[in-house]
């Protein structure tokens, strides 16, 4: 490697940052390097580092962190010496950085237009805060709209796609050589997340900018990355071209990382084994920091320091076993599918719900008409992006929100509208469990006292008998008894929402409304988890309605899938028929925003026509954004329900025939992946 | 991940002396001042040099004295004993009555920021009322309007205080729930079917105690000169009872001639005062610190 070819070096970094009374290394070690114009993906877990090796590329320093030894060079400038005064030069003007929440990034009170000329105004590219010309020229570059209008507006007013479109502009705005991305579509739905992606491979064509892109997501990273570095627990175990670490992963927590990404296309294909266990920072022993939850580990790793070691043209690995490992195949996984649903009693019914926020005529429709039934032990999914109305359904069935029209009935039984108005027994058998774990657990009770909450008020249990119980759950979500003594802030995320599925087994109910339970998990313990609802769902038979956005783990968990849009049930049946064609056309274009490793996206996707769902109007909620719109049809008259094989129904112009001749699935292009 | 030690474990009693020193300097000398005015009021009653209420001590509006620091009243009684006799007083009437405030504060004010509706808008209303009467004012109606027989009754006072309290509290305990209420466990006890008592209880009360302490302190900072006041308009105890306000209410006339009669209880007064300002801001220092740290 020379020095003048490089774009960027990172030598040997480590930083610390201050814990308790002393310094706690966060990055040990890392070297790696970019050329200009390439794409280098940064992945790990949460807690390895790697947000922490993006802000070094800015040249962050704060009291409370410090960079131990090791530097970073861009074109052969060392960052890490440099003075405040010739940083704030070079940064926002030759290396620039995209956040990661794009709402909390723009100023709520700068119009969108002079927000956009902040850098440019503060690198003197521009003499004036409302240059048009410079406004016009990002705007365009980034796909946004470049009227005035839009320009006008405050950043509340866009979607949070366009929000994130505006901080890639104001990035890309003095035309810097590095962009460094810090999770840059985390907090988006998968279409959004698609067409940032294709901007960004389509801008680095068009410009030639090297970009850094630092996610948890390695699916979604193979579709835009050259080279990806692999971190855990601040230290880089491997370095290798895109599609070399998913061809031949050498590391053994790379192959588990890449085992744990769930696959939306074959259920049978043979997979390595997920990561099991969790990375625990104080726990580390002084070799190689992944031993204590490696397949392989010997006696030696654990002892002995692993430094990352060339082992092929720009391919390091961190492991000295990496000739000889090979992935342990994963279990097979049970089929999701019951089979005999037909026969099976409907312990919800869900009949022409409507939910409107405001004023019934003129509120806002959050939920139109929706029907369906969920079977007694049967996994229902709920599929759509934000502000589709899958949460908002949920709350209806939980009595938190109260429905506008229609009934909710409980194995026959009509449900009250608000939950003051059910009756214990029905509040049993509805149990919610949350998104954020962190939030649904009360921080200043033991998570004994968590679970024994239903366990008094439902069945008057105490004492002895209650302890059992409690026991008796936590065993059910894999956790020790010993947990009942701790407190929420001892235990991590995956725990956590363990406990919480716990805390809503104990009330032995017949239904679980699971809102995005995974979405704030790490993929291997989300992996994890996913294989706890498998087996309760075995071995309890309760019922789940599973919403997700993430249509690779309910195409693995679902027996039912419900696809959403706008408010209004676009498609639902059997996952088998939902995930094989005929497909609406809104499911279809889910299913192909969807990251799968080492397939890029074919052509840049056209930028979306319109993004708000085009509630209460005449014809379909999707019209305008569909990319197979019939004609003018689709927004005069609303579509027909159809009914196709196998309890199938969609609601589309184009008839199931037609449908099945526009997609088929799996995509020919995509090729298996030899994991 | 190792984490390097600043300095090696050593023993217990050093280990006290860092965290002592860790604490704000106001924090330290308040609790001074307040452990020498705990001292005097537990053990005061036992080695004051003469009874509250015994009279011929000395030659009356004698003035200072090594026998007698706090000089002379016209009755002929020692100020000092005096003082020290009503120091317990002084305490326990300021103490309690601003616990029975926070409680009555803390209930309402947390019940109110969970239920909201016409309930919580009622009682706010309610609430404000009783906040825009200056608290000398809304004490003074307090009284009048518990009639003649019942004045100088200490429970009275209590009561009193923690009616000048509550409201304000409340406020405090109310914002306290509405943030706390829209975290999903309290959602969860809600689907549960849990009672609002229950909910308060359970979920709101433990993680809005941070908040209620450092009211609780800062109210009490406060009530030692509510009582005073009271005492020296004549609303508060009777005489003889050595209490500060009302010493100073009958020492008044006196201030000219030998004024360390009046200046004596106002010096405990405010030396109390200033103790409890300094510990309760110094306190508020570290759980606002320990409160921060813990939300995250």
């Amino acid at each position: 490697m020379t020095g003048a070819q490089q774009l960027l070096e990172v030598r040997n970094l480590s930083v610390g940052y201050r814990q308790g009374g002393g310094w706690s290394r966060a990055v040990d070690d890392v070297s790696f390097s970019l050329r200009p114009g390439e794409v280098f993906g940064l992945v790990g877990e949460s807690g390895c580092g790697k947000s922490t090796v993006a802000l070094q590329l800015l040249g962050f320093r704060h009291v409370s962190m410090r960079l131990e030894h090791g530097d970073v060079r861009f074109k052969s400038q060392a960052l890490t010496s440099m003075s405040r005064r010739e940083l704030d030069e070079l940064r926002g003007d030759r290396i620039a950085f995209v956040p990661q929440n794009p709402t909390t990034a723009l100023n709520p009170g700068i119009r969108i237009g002079r927000q956009l000329t902040e850098t440019m105004l503060a690198h003197g590219r521009v003499k004036n805060a409302e240059d048009a010309g410079a406004i016009v020229g990002i705007l365009k570059l980034v796909g946004l709209p470049v009227d005035p209008g839009f320009q006008r507006r405050y950043p509340h007013q866009l979607s949070g796609g366009q929000q994130q479109r505006v901080c890639i502009a104001m990035a890309l705005a003095c035309d810097p050589d590095l962009l460094v991305l810090d999770e840059p579509t985390t907090g988006l739905d998968v279409t959004t997340q698609e067409q940032i992606i294709s901007l960004l491979s389509e801008l680095r064509v068009r410009i030639g900018v090297a970009m850094l892109y630092v996610t948890h997501d390695l699916a979604l990273l193979s579709q835009i990355a050259d080279r990806i570095g692999v971190m855990y627990a601040g230290r880089m175990v491997e370095i290798a071209p895109t599609d070399e670490i998913f061809l031949r992963p050498r590391h053994p927590y790379t192959q588990g990382l890449i085992a744990s990404i769930p696959v939306i296309e074959d259920l049978s294909m043979s997979r390595a084994r997920p990561l099991r266990g969790l990375l625990r920072r104080r726990e580390l022993p002084p070799g190689c920091p992944f031993a204590p939850r490696c397949d392989h580990a010997l006696e030696q790793c654990v002892a002995e320091r692993q430094e990352l070691e060339t082992i092929d043209d720009a391919r390091a690995v961190a492991c000295w076993r990496w000739r000889e490992i090979a992935p342990v195949p994963a279990e097979p996984a049970p089929p999701a599918g019951v089979g005999t649903l037909a026969a099976r009693a409907a312990v919800l019914s869900v009949d022409h719900v409507s939910v409107i926020y405001g004023p019934k005529s003129r509120g806002f429709r959050a939920v139109s008409d929706a029907s369906f039934e969920i079977k007694e032990g049967e996994v229902f999914a709920l599929v759509g992006e934000s502000g589709s109305g899958k949460s908002t359904l949920a709350r209806a069935i939980s009595g938190l929100t109260a429905p506008a029209t229609g009934a909710i009935m409980l194995r026959g039984e009509k449900l009250a509208d608000t939950v003051r108005h059910r009756s214990d027994q029905q509040r049993r058998l509805i149990q919610y469990i949350f998104q954020n774990p962190d939030a649904s657990l009360n921080p200043r009770a033991r998570i004994g006292e968590a679970i024994a909450r239903p366990l008094v008020h439902f069945f008057k249990m105490e004492g002895a008998a209650a302890r059992a119980k409690i026991a008796d759950a936590l065993g059910d979500v894999r956790l020790d008894g010993s947990y009942q003594e701790r407190f929420p802030d001892q235990l991590s995320g995956g725990e956590r929402q363990r406990v919480a599925i716990a805390r809503a087994l104990a009330a032995k109910p017949a239904l679980l409304l699971c809102d995005e339970i995974l979405s704030a998990l790490d993929v291997s313990v989300q992996a994890n988890i996913l294989t706890l609802l498998r087996q309760l769902k075995s071995e309890h038979g309760i019922a789940m309605l599973f919403i997700s956005h993430d249509l690779a783990v309910v195409r693995m968990l679902a027996d039912h899938v419900c696809v959403l849009y706008g408010g209004e049930v676009m498609e639902i049946g059997p996952r088998e028929q939902v995930f094989a064609p005929p497909f609406h056309p809104y499911t279809h274009s889910l299913l192909h925003a969807v990251p799968v490793p080492l397939q890029r996206p074919d052509k840049p996707s056209k930028a979306p026509k319109a993004t708000e769902p085009r509630r209460g109007e005449a014809g379909c909620v999707y019209a305008g954004r569909c990319p197979w719109q019939v004609g003018s049809i689709c927004e005069t008259e609303r579509p027909p329900w159809r009914e196709g094989e196998g309890g199938l129904g969609l609601r589309c112009h184009l008839t199931l025939d037609q449908l099945n001749a526009r997609a088929a699935w799996p995509p020919t292009t995509r090729e298996g992946i030899a994991v | 991940m190792a984490i390097e030690q600043v300095s090696a474990p050593k023993q217990t009693s050093f280990r006290y002396r860092v965290l002592w020193r860790q604490t704000p300097q106001s924090f330290r000398i308040g609790l001074i001042v307040l452990l020498v005015h705990l001292i005097v009021a537990i053990t005061g009653p036992f080695w004051a040099p003469y009874g509250f209420s015994q009279m011929g001590t000395g030659i009356p509006l004698s003035g200072m004295s090594w026998t007698h620091p706090f000089g002379i009243d016209q009755l002929g009684r020692d100020v000092f004993s005096r003082v020290v006799h009503g120091s317990h007083i002084v305490i326990l009437l300021s103490l309690s009555g601003t616990a029975i405030g926070l409680l009555a504060g803390a209930v309402l004010g947390l019940l109110s920021g969970y239920l909201g509706g016409w309930f919580d808008n009622l009682l706010q209303r309610l609430l404000e009322a009783l906040i825009s009467i200056p608290f000398l004012v809304l004490a003074l109606i307090a009284i009048a309007s518990a009639g003649p027989e019942l004045s100088g009754n200490p429970i009275l006072v209590v009561l009193v205080v923690a009616l000048v309290y509550a409201p304000r509290i409340a406020r405090i305990a109310r914002a306290a729930a509405m943030d706390i209420a829209t975290r999903d466990f309290v959602t969860v006890a809600r689907l549960r079917g849990e009672s609002a008592w229950s909910v308060m209880r359970r979920e709101l009360l433990p993680n809005a105690t941070g908040v209620l302490l450092v009211e609780f302190a800062l109210r009490a900072g406060y009530a030692p000169v509510l009582v005073g006041s009271l005492g020296f308009l004549g609303f508060g105890l009777r005489p003889p009872t050595p209490e500060w306000g009302l010493m100073i209410s009958e020492n008044r006339a006196l201030i000219i001639i030998t004024p360390i009669t009046v200046l004596g209880p106002g010096l405990a007064l405010a030396s109390l005062v200033v103790g409890l300002n300094l510990f309760t801001e110094g306190l508020a220092r570290i759980l606002g610190r320990t409160v921060r740290l813990g939300n995250q």
